[in-house]
């Protein structure tokens, strides 16, 4: 059995809008964006944790949350079993060079001034400090780019000089430069062609069996995430409505919002053609969220209790988790 | 039955910059019937938004079409005037949507003025000596916005584009796009900006209002998991030219040039997981330095000499199903195994 690397106990991340002073002024009352709202998860050491959700479900805000660039209302996030929440700034450092992240914009995560060379050298250079010799950092930064198959000359030149997937490799040798236990990759194919994106996912999945690096893959392509992913949770208005490996929630789906949002997906293969569930309408405010399950005002299966009462999430047995009132009846 | 509607033949179009000459498009030939959606896909680079923008003439100035035809109805497009194309074309019998709706909307007018602009355009030249007024077309607009399943379009018609989602903003899209007048749609990957869930409501409506006004449908996208569910026939593109078209069916299923079965292999969708994916070596080649022979053949597994010398025709290799192959031409029919 694996052994957990980040455990997510109950996490809440609020937005405020309406603090400023003009709404103090002008008397608006202060509104609450549910960002992620009481959500518990844990991700096993070297594998894959997969995280799906139509935009605005939450999924970048709890994957910012674990690297604490949003602070948490409540909640604690424990990574190796210590509370990254309640880390100080020293503490924090540390854990944010164990841990890294791969941006969904390729380019705007690289800083156009700087050559490829100097970005890579950094996080090398954050972590020796004064004592780094500039040959071993060279070397160093040698080998992360050919690590991820690019050339050793980029070093010297800019990222403006590259591909969309050329930069996403970039992106890929920085984080990995460190050697990190855990990467975050957010929606790491995104404008992507497609033998471009597979190539991309090979190189994450060698480094992962060579590194025996975590990842949190997250992701609206769920085509990706069933090839890619051991587990996953599919969120919705901040909220995980299920979870399991990932085998089993393609499987045994329970949710019938996994249902509708699996039933989406395009597929090429006409064998695997299977009628599309359309979801009424688009994802409610956050704001505002609906009574009882925020899924009912889109729910195809919706009841009075939906409406009553707030699902929690049931133990269906083998890990398999899910918060619907379909199930409990 | 089928009835041609559009029919390219040997359209090609260089891009002029400087002393560089890009051959964006290079002897397209293809028709399409009435009622039917063709799906174009293809790498970025390879020329289908080119062809989107050549049949609707909106191409750069550095854009130059050096020969071919395009008969849309019997006339040939490219030899209308421009005032033609204005009052009889865009807009009225071929419209468009783009793949950013909030760039084709103006951020600083309400929907109702964008819809009834247009409306109004439409009406001048379709009904000259209209005496329609500004308040019949707002109500025209809210039919069209109840059309796209926008709720209370009443309200919503006075809306600024910022306040609608993506998915709601195409929505306006098609209702201006879709008229009884129009009877070709292009859409130039309508849905790659969406959700999932929501890109399924749009290309539902998409065909939905299609088939209701007899209207056939130029789909350009990337997605070929959307194609799949959406078009009838396939055409596969790579660097301005077309590798392979057919019915789709055909081509997804036992496809007969290598790069579409590579383009099917890399998809993670037919992968289990921990088997590696298809990745094609190399890269999609500029289009001012074009390999010899089969812009193909240096990223091909399968390529010989005969590939870097001969350019491969489009060859029609079974029924209704045409590729650019010369071994596959040669051999006749085979399996192209990459992995």
């Amino acid at each position: 059995m694996a052994v957990d690397l980040i455990r997510i106990r109950n996490l809440k991340t609020y937005f405020f809008q309406g603090k400023g002073i003009l709404s103090k002024l002008f008397g608006q009352g202060l509104k609450i964006v549910h960002a992620v709202d009481d959500v518990s998860l844990t991700i096993k050491k070297g594998r894959t944790f997969g995280l799906v959700g139509e935009s605005g479900c939450g999924k970048s805000t709890l994957g910012n949350t674990i690297f604490r660039l949003v602070e948490p209302l409540e909640g604690e996030i424990l990574f190796n079993g210590r509370d990254v929440v309640k880390m100080n700034p020293e503490e924090l450092r540390a854990f944010r060079q164990n841990a890294q992240l791969i941006f969904q914009d390729q380019f705007g995560c690289l800083n156009p001034r700087m050559t490829v060379g100097q970005i890579i050298a950094e996080p090398l250079l954050m972590r020796q400090g004064a004592q780094a010799r500039p040959e071993d950092i060279a070397r160093e930064v040698a080998e992360l780019l050919s690590s991820v198959n690019l050339d050793p000359d980029a070093a010297v030149k800019f990222p403006n000089e590259f591909s969309g997937g050329q930069a996403r490799r970039i992106g890929v040798a920085r984080a990995i430069a460190l050697e990190p236990e855990f990467i975050m990759a957010d929606e790491p194919t995104s404008g992507l062609d497609i033998s471009t994106a597979a190539t991309i996912l090979n190189l994450m999945q060698d480094l992962q069996d060579k590194m025996d690096i975590t990842y949190l893959w997250v992701s609206h392509n769920l085509n990706q995430v069933k090839y890619m992913s051991d587990d996953m949770a599919v969120m919705y208005l901040g909220k995980v409505v299920e979870m399991g490996q990932t085998k089993e929630v393609f499987e045994q789906m329970a949710h019938p919002y996994t249902k509708a949002l699996i039933s989406a997906v395009p597929q090429v293969d006409t064998e695997q053609q299977k009628k599309t569930i359309f979801l009424k309408g688009e994802i409610p405010s956050p704001i505002n969220p609906p009574s009882g399950c925020y899924f009912r005002t889109r729910c195809p299966q919706a009841f009075k209790r939906c409406e009553e009462e707030e699902p929690s999430l049931l133990d269906l047995g083998g890990e398999h988790y899910c918060a619907c009132h379909l199930l409990s009846n | 039955m089928s009835e041609p509607l559009l029919e390219v033949s040997n359209l090609t179009l260089d891009y002029n910059l400087g002393n560089r000459k890009m051959r964006a498009l290079d002897r397209i030939s293809f028709t399409l019937d009435k009622g039917q959606v063709l799906g174009v896909a293809g790498e970025s680079g390879c020329g289908k938004s080119t062809l989107g923008l050549a049949i609707l003439r909106l191409l750069p100035r550095v854009a130059e079409i050096r020969r071919g035809e395009v008969l849309f109805n019997g006339a040939n497009l490219l030899k209308l005037s421009e005032e033609q194309m204005e009052q009889e074309i865009r807009g009225q019998k071929i419209t468009m949507i783009f793949q950013v709706p909030q760039n084709a909307l103006n951020p600083v007018f309400k929907i109702e003025t964008q819809m009834t602009d247009i409306l109004r355009v439409q009406d001048k030249y379709q009904n000259p000596g209209s005496r329609k007024r500004r308040k019949d077309f707002r109500q025209q607009a809210i039919e069209r916005l109840e059309l796209t399943g926008i709720a209370d379009p009443q309200a919503r018609v006075s809306n600024y584009p910022f306040e609608f989602s993506g998915g709601m903003k195409q929505r306006v899209m098609i209702g201006m796009a879709l008229s009884s007048g129009t009877s070709l749609l292009l859409a130039d990957e309508a849905t790659t900006a969406l959700d999932v869930t929501i890109e399924a409501q749009i290309n539902r409506l998409i065909t939905r209002l299609a088939a209701e006004y007899g209207t056939s449908i130029l789909y350009v996208t990337h997605n070929l998991g959307v194609l799949s569910e959406m078009a009838d026939r396939i055409m596969i593109m790579y660097a301005g030219r077309i590798f392979e078209m057919g019915e789709t069916q055909n081509v997804f299923g036992s496809p007969r040039h290598p790069y579409s079965a590579a383009l099917l292999e890399s998809l993670p969708s037919r992968q289990s997981k921990g088997k590696r994916l298809l990745s094609i070596p190399g890269f999609v080649p500029p289009l001012d330095r074009l390999p010899s022979g089969c812009s193909f053949h240096p990223r091909c597994a399968f390529a010989e000499e005969m590939c870097r010398q001969k350019v491969p025709p489009l060859t029609e290799v079974a029924d209704g199903h045409w590729s650019a192959c010369l071994l596959d031409q040669k051999r006749g029919r085979q399996k192209w195994q990459w992995t």
